[in-house]
C-alpha cells in the first residue's frame, strides 16, 4: 500500500464489524460475523469459490443489502465513516464506485455518452467539468470509440467497460468490483488491474475487487482476503494468501503459484515479474526462450496420448468440410450498431472436426459471439455460408434460459437430471433460478441447452459456449472442462468463446484467434498460448517457452533444466 | 437485432420536443381513446396515432403495434361476442357451452367488441410512438425532479418498455435454443417470464439509478435545459384536441350505443370531433426547407 496514499487518522474507507446477512427465504445466511476494515488507499483483492459471500459483501458495502435485497441483517457496515445500511445506496452515491457482475443490469441510459455523464449530472456538475470528465474515464479505459454507440449494440465485454467507467467517473473514494474482468478480453482485462492500481496510488482511491482470476490481479493487491461459507477465511498479504491455499483450498491458488508448488521452489511468486526474478535468483530457468517451437507433449487430459502429427491433421480436416461439424466459408455478417451497418465477420474460413475442442478468442467486438450466432442460425449471414451439424449454443446472458420458478420445472424427468448432475446442480432442484449466484445461473443455463443432448443419438455435433466461465471458481471451471472432454469423447466438436486463456489451455486442443472480424491466427493451443503477450497463459509469460503453458509442462522443464 | 419499439434518435419533431410535450401529444390521443365508446371517433384516433408516427419516422414501431393492438382487439371481439348476448340481431345460435351456457352471437355484441378492441388498439399505437421516439434518457432526467426519492418509479416509468423490448428477442433466441429433454418455452411462460424479468430489470436498473446518485440532492439545473421550437405546437395541439373531446363529449358527440340495436351518431359535433383528432395527426409533420443559395 503507497504510504502517500493513506491518509493516516482518517476514518477506513471501509469497516465492516460482525455482520451477519441472510437474504429473504434463504435457509442459511451469506455472511456470518464478517468482519474487515480497509484503510483509504488501500487495493484489496477478494478471493474464494463460486457463492462464498464475496458479491453479497461487496453489496453490503454499496448499501445494496438490505436496501434492495431485503432480508435480515445484524452488524455493523461503515463506508468513510458513514452507516451504510442505515444510510443506503443514495446516500453513499458520493463515496462509493459500485460495479456488479452482470453490467446488462447496470446500464440505465440509452448511449454510451449519456451513461457515463449521469453521475456526475446527479452531483450537479457543469457541462464543462463533465465533458473532461467523460472524456478522461472515456481514454483510461480505451472507449472513446463507443461514445456515441447505443448501449443495446455493445458487445459484454463493451458494456462491461462503459458500466465501470460510470462507477469510476465520479472519482470516488471506495471503488467495490464485482469480477470486473469477467467478460474483458485479456488486454483489456490487464490494462484495467493497472488503471485501478494507478488510481489507488494517485489519487488514494480505495479498491475492493472480488475475483476468480487471481492471476491477473494478485500482484497489484496490497492484501487479500478469501471468503469461505460466508466468513473470512484468510486475511493477509498475497505471499502469505498463496501458501495459505496450498493447505486451505488449493483450487484458489494461480497457475505460476502452481508451477512453482510443482517444482518445489519457495517462495510462491505473486505475479509474472516476482516469478522471473525468482527463477533468476535460484538459478532454475528450464533454458534460454527459444524461438524454435517446442514440440508439444502429446498429453492430453487423463493422461490420453494425442496424435503426435497433428499440424497435418489440422490441414487435413480443414479440407474436409462435408465431415465437419462446423464449417465456415468466406462467411461475411453485418449488424447495425447504432451508427449504421458494420460488417462484424469478414470472409471467415473455419471448419471444425467432430471431437475437437476449440477455443474461440479475440478483444472485445472481434466478432466471436455473432460467429456462434451466426452459426446456430440466428443471424443471417450477409455473403458466403455457415453450417453446423446439430448445434447446441449456449449464449452470454445464462438468464435468458431461465423461465420458471423452480429448478426441476425448467429440466423435468430423467434427461433434466442427467444434465442438472452433469454440471453439478442437482442439490438445487427445488431452488428458484433467481436465487441462485452468477456462477449457478450459468450453470443451470448449460443443463437447459445441454438436457437432453448428453448422450445416445441425442448428443449434439457441435457444442458452442459463450463465455461459460463468468462467475465460475476454478473447480467449477474443472468440472466443465470434464464435460467438454466427456461431449468430445462422444464425438461433439466443442466450441468456446472464452477470454480465460488459463480455461482456454485446460480444455482445448485448438485456439482459434479473432481480430476485428477475421481470423488472425489458428494452431494447437500450446502453440497460441505460449505466442503472444495477452493471449498467453500466466506459466507461458513466465517462462517464455514456446510451447509451454500449463504448471504440469513448466515444472517438468525446470526440473529437466534443474537436473 | 433491435426491436421495433426501441428509441432510435432522429431530427423529427417529435424526437427533439421536450418529453414533457410528446407525452401531452400522444397522451391526448389515447384520453380520447378512453374518453369514446364511437368507433367513428375511435377510428378518427388510431388513424392520427397511426399518421404521427409514420411522420416521425416510427413505421416499424408502428406496424409492430399495430399487429399486436388489431390481434388483441380481434381476441376482444371474440371474447365479447362469445360472452355477452344482450343485442337483438342474432347472427348465430352456437348452443349450450360448458362454463357459458346458450351462446347466441349478435351483431351488436360484434359492434361492441369492436370498440373495446379500438380502444386497447389505438393505446398500444400511442404508446409505441412514444417508445420509439421519446428518448427515455430525456424522460429519466424529466422525472428528477417529480419523482427524486424513487428510482424505481423513475426506471419503471423510462426503461420498462425498452428493457422489455430487449429482453424479448434474446428469450426468444434462448427459447430456441433449449436442450430437447428441457421444458419447452411456450408463449405463456416467456410473456410471464418477460414481464417477471423486465419488473426485476427495472428494479436492477433502480439500484444502479441510486448508486449513481438518481436522489441526491445535486442540483437539477445542473444540465442545460434543452427547450424546443416544436414543445408549443405539441402543447397546443394536445390541449386543441382535449379541449375539443371534452366539449365535443358535453354536447353529445359520442353518440354511439350497441344495445339493444346499433347506433353509430354520425352528426355535426361527432364529425367535428372526427376532423379535430384526425387533423392532430399531423403535428409531427415536418417542413423540408430548400437550401438557400449564397
Amino acid at each position: 500500500m503507497s504510504e502517500l496514499a493513506i491518509r493516516r487518522g482518517a476514518a477506513p474507507a471501509l469497516a465492516v464489524e460482525g455482520l451477519t446477512y441472510t437474504y429473504p427465504r434463504a435457509a442459511a445466511p451469506a455472511l456470518l460475523d464478517v468482519s474487515l476494515e480497509v484503510a483509504p488507499g488501500e487495493f484489496v483483492l477478494l478471493a474464494g469459490r463460486s457463492a462464498s459471500g464475496k458479491s453479497t459483501l461487496l453489496r453490503a458495502a454499496c448499501g445494496l443489502v438490505p436496501h434492495f435485497h431485503g432480508g435480515e441483517v445484524g452488524g455493523r457496515v461503515e463506508v468513510a465513516g458513514m452507516d451504510a445500511i442505515a444510510a443506503g445506496p443514495g446516500e453513499l452515491a458520493a463515496t462509493v464506485g459500485y460495479l456488479a457482475q452482470d453490467p446488462e443490469t447496470q446500464v440505465v441510459s440509452t448511449t454510451v455518452a449519456a451513461e457515463i455523464e449521469l453521475p456526475l449530472e446527479m452531483r450537479g456538475d457543469g457541462p464543462g467539468d463533465r465533458a473532461r470528465a467523460v472524456e478522461e474515464v472515456a481514454l483510461a479505459l480505451a472507449i472513446p470509440h463507443l461514445l456515441g454507440r447505443a448501449v443495446d449494440t455493445l458487445s459484454g465485454g463493451e458494456l462491461q467497460r462503459v458500466a465501470l467507467a460510470a462507477a469510476l467517473v465520479t472519482r470516488p473514494r471506495l471503488v467495490l468490483l464485482d469480477e470486473p474482468t469477467s467478460q474483458l478480453d485479456p488486454v483489456s482485462g490487464d490494462e484495467l488491474i493497472w488503471l485501478l492500481r494507478r488510481l489507488n496510488e494517485e489519487w488514494g482511491v480505495a479498491v475492493v475487487l472480488a475475483e476468480h482470476r487471481l492471476e491477473r490481479c494478485l500482484a497489484a493487491a496490497d492484501r487479500v482476503v478469501a471468503v469461505a461459507g460466508g466468513r473470512i477465511g484468510f486475511d493477509g498479504p498475497p505471499r502469505e494468501f498463496l501458501a495459505w491455499t496450498r493447505e486451505a483450498d488449493p483450487t484458489l491458488t494461480t497457475p505460476a503459484a502452481r508451477l512453482f508448488s510443482l517444482a518445489g521452489i519457495e517462495p510462491l511468486p505473486v505475479g509474472v515479474r516476482d516469478a522471473r526474478r525468482l527463477l533468476g535468483e535460484r538459478g532454475a530457468w528450464p533454458g534460454e526462450a527459444s524461438v524454435t517451437p517446442v514440440p508439444h507433449p502429446g498429453e492430453g487430459r487423463g493422461g490420453k496420448t494425442l496424435p503426435t502429427d497433428r499440424p497435418l491433421r489440422f490441414a487435413a480436416l480443414r479440407k474436409r468440410r462435408e465431415d465437419a461439424a462446423l464449417a465456415a466459408a468466406n462467411l461475411w455478417v453485418e449488424l447495425d450498431d447504432g451508427e449504421g451497418a458494420r460488417d462484424v465477420l469478414r470472409g471467415i474460413d473455419l471448419t471444425v472436426a467432430p471431437g475437437e475442442r476449440v477455443a474461440l478468442m479475440g478483444r472485445n467486438g472481434a466478432g466471436k459471439s455473432t460467429l456462434l450466432r451466426a452459426a446456430a442460425g440466428l443471424i443471417d449471414p450477409a455473403a458466403g455460408r455457415v453450417a453446423a451439424e446439430r448445434m447446441a449454443l449456449l449464449t452470454q446472458n445464462p438468464s435468458d434460459y431461465l423461465v420458471r420458478e423452480r429448478v426441476g420445472d425448467e429440466l423435468p424427468g430423467a434427461a433434466g437430471l442427467a444434465a442438472l448432475r452433469a454440471v453439478g446442480m442437482e442439490h438445487a432442484i427445488d431452488a428458484d433460478p433467481r436465487d441462485l449466484s452468477g456462477g449457478e445461473r450459468q450453470r443451470l443455463a448449460l443443463a437447459i441447452a445441454l438436457a437432453g443432448r448428453l448422450d445416445g443419438d441425442g448428443v449434439p455435433g457441435l457444442v458452442a459456449l459463450d463465455e461459460p466461465t463468468r462467475g465460475m471458481d476454478r473447480g467449477r471451471k474443472d468440472d466443465l472442462v470434464a464435460l467438454v472432454d466427456r461431449l468430445a469423447e462422444r464425438g461433439a466438436a466443442v466450441l468456446i468463446a472464452t477470454h480465460d486463456v488459463e480455461f482456454a489451455a485446460e480444455f482445448a486442443q485448438r485456439v482459434v484467434l479473432l481480430g476485428d472480424g477475421v481470423v488472425i491466427a489458428d494452431g494447437p493451443s500450446a502453440e497460441i498460448l505460449s505466442g503472444g503477450w495477452y493471449f498467453a497463459t500466466e506459466v507461458a509469460r513466465v517462462l517464455d517457452v514456446p510451447g509451454v503453458v500449463s504448471p504440469e509442462h513448466g515444472a517438468s522443464l525446470i526440473a529437466g533444466g534443474a537436473a | 437485432m433491435r426491436s421495433a419499439f426501441a428509441y432510435i434518435p432522429r431530427r423529427g419533431p417529435l424526437q427533439q420536443a421536450r418529453p414533457g410535450a410528446a407525452v401531452a401529444y400522444l397522451g391526448s390521443l389515447v384520453v380520447v381513446a378512453f374518453l369514446y365508446s364511437s368507433p367513428l371517433v375511435l377510428v378518427a384516433a388510431g388513424l392520427a396515432a397511426c399518421v404521427a408516427g409514420r411522420l416521425a419516422g416510427a413505421r416499424s414501431a408502428v406496424r409492430a403495434a399495430l399487429r399486436m393492438g388489431l390481434g388483441l382487439a380481434l381476441l376482444i371481439v371474440v371474447v365479447n361476442a362469445l360472452v355477452v348476448d344482450r343485442g337483438e340481431t342474432v347472427l348465430a345460435r352456437l348452443g349450450h357451452w360448458p362454463l357459458l351456457g346458450q351462446v347466441d352471437v349478435t351483431l351488436e355484441a360484434i359492434v361492441a367488441g369492436v370498440s373495446i378492441g379500438l380502444r386497447a388498439a389505438v393505446t398500444m399505437v400511442a404508446f409505441a410512438v412514444y417508445s420509439a421516439c421519446v428518448d427515455p434518457d430525456r424522460v429519466l432526467r424529466a422525472l428528477r425532479p417529480l419523482a427524486a426519492r424513487s428510482a424505481l418509479t423513475a426506471s419503471l416509468v423510462s426503461r420498462l418498455v425498452p428493457v422489455a423490448a430487449a429482453d424479448a428477442g434474446r428469450l426468444r433466441d434462448a427459447a430456441l435454443l433449449r436442450g430437447p429433454g428441457a421444458a419447452p418455452v411456450g408463449r405463456g411462460p416467456l410473456a410471464r417470464r418477460l414481464l417477471a424479468g423486465s419488473l426485476d430489470r427495472a428494479v436492477d436498473v433502480a439500484a444502479t439509478l441510486e448508486l449513481r446518485g438518481y436522489s441526491l440532492g445535486g442540483p437539477r439545473g445542473a444540465r442545460r435545459r434543452e427547450p424546443s421550437r416544436h414543445d408549443a405546437r405539441f402543447y397546443a395541439v394536445a390541449l386543441a384536441v382535449l379541449a375539443a373531446a371534452i366539449v365535443g363529449k358535453a354536447v353529445g358527440a359520442d353518440d354511439f350505443h350497441a344495445y339493444p340495436r346499433i347506433h353509430i351518431g354520425t352528426g355535426a359535433s361527432t364529425l367535428a370531433v372526427c376532423a379535430v383528432v384526425l387533423a392532430s395527426g399531423l403535428a409531427p409533420w415536418r417542413r423540408r426547407r430548400r437550401g438557400h443559395r449564397v
